[in-house]
């Protein structure tokens, strides 16, 4: 079911599934590309939820998916900013509001009232600069140093002219913001989970054997790894509810 | 174990670690992974292998080799044949 949920700069749609009660788990997409990438596999893994009888939400966050808010007006605020309006919209049905976050998701969902966070391969921002640096690089086939989306503009020009970055074209604010973002772990007192591919030697409670969808240019899904990271769902919010 | 024994043993797990990289950001089957030989090319000659590729490549390496990539270490020649990629990783993560 789509539905519409309302942030500072605006309104923007999500869809939902499962039950009209109970927790909702608020699903952040990792940022840019690899947002198209995960999308089919993220709709499985929360239908999977849904049959399981948790309800879960994936917003279309401001600049990403059908937004109309161009991407290069973005910030890594106002990201964060609009994930937030989607846990106030619950929270004010009285619904309790998980957060879970893919990749780069997990850097969005620091603000709103959450009982708990959970992260699958969760990426740090000055990691997914390093990468977005590196696929410019090899676009244009030269090294590129640190702050280069600064460089090519004339001093003094407010504001600075976004750069183009395999087809996404993003404000220089927002990749400063990234180079000093983590996923949103140290609130003391609320659950937090990450999950990890097997292939993956970071530091993780559960690693699972599966493909990394995000890197393959024609999206996939996998169904029987959404269900397995969707059962890892349910029994960690059956945890943190008792 | 003599040192050269741990070396080559390090090689045949880089080499895997290589294959699997490539299977995995290139959507490739397990066997047309498997049949990769130190001779067959890589960059210009798989169409899977544009820019976005090449860098989750790199970053696969790096996350799961523990190593450092740095850009200007990058380049046709590394990436020209699978034995040519997997020489590079095999002397950044065995140095």
């Amino acid at each position: 079911m789509i539905g519409r949920y309302d942030w500072a700069g605006g309104t923007e749609a999500m869809l939902r599934f499962g039950p009209a009660t109970g927790p909702v788990v608020v699903l952040a997409l990792p940022l840019f590309e690899e947002a198209n990438r995960t999308r089919a596999f993220a709709v499985t893994m929360l239908r999977r939820l849904a049959e399981r009888g948790v309800a879960s939400v994936l917003p279309d966050l401001p600049g990403q998916g059908e937004s109309l808010v161009p991407l290069h007006d973005m910030t890594i605020l106002r990201m964060q900013e609009a994930y937030g309006g989607v846990v106030d919209h619950f929270d004010r049905e009285g619904r309790t509001c998980y957060g879970a976050g893919i990749r780069s998701g997990a850097l969005l969902d620091a603000l709103g009232l959450l009982f708990g966070r959970w992260h699958f391969a969760p990426q740090d921002g000055a990691s997914l600069l390093r990468e977005l640096t590196r696929i410019k690089s090899v676009e244009i086939g030269k090294s590129l140093g640190e702050c280069w989306y600064f460089e090519h503009a004339e001093k003094g020009v407010d504001p600075v002219p976004s750069v183009e970055i395999a087809g996404n074209v993003i404000a220089p604010d927002l990749l400063t913001d990234l180079s000093v973002k983590t996923p949103f772990d140290r609130s003391p007192g609320t659950a937090h989970r990450t999950l990890r591919l097997a292939s993956d030697p970071g530091e993780a409670d559960r690693k699972v054997e599966g493909t990394p969808l995000w890197r393959r240019s024609e999206p996939g899904n996998d169904h029987a790894f959404a269900q397995i990271l969707a059962e890892d769902i349910v029994d960690w919010i059956a945890t943190c509810e008792r | 174990m003599t040192g050269e024994a741990v070396v080559r043993e390090g090689k045949a797990e880089i080499d895997t670690t290589i294959r699997a990289v490539l299977r995995d950001v290139l959507g490739l089957s397990a066997e047309r992974a498997a049949a990769f030989a130190d001779e067959t090319p890589l960059f210009g000659a798989l169409p899977e292998l544009d820019s976005m590729a090449v860098a989750g490549v790199l970053t696969e390496i790096e996350d799961r080799l523990g190593i450092l990539i740095e850009d200007d270490e990058v380049d046709g020649e590394m990436l020209e044949t699978f034995g040519a990629l997997a020489a590079f990783a095999a002397r950044k993560a065995l140095q």
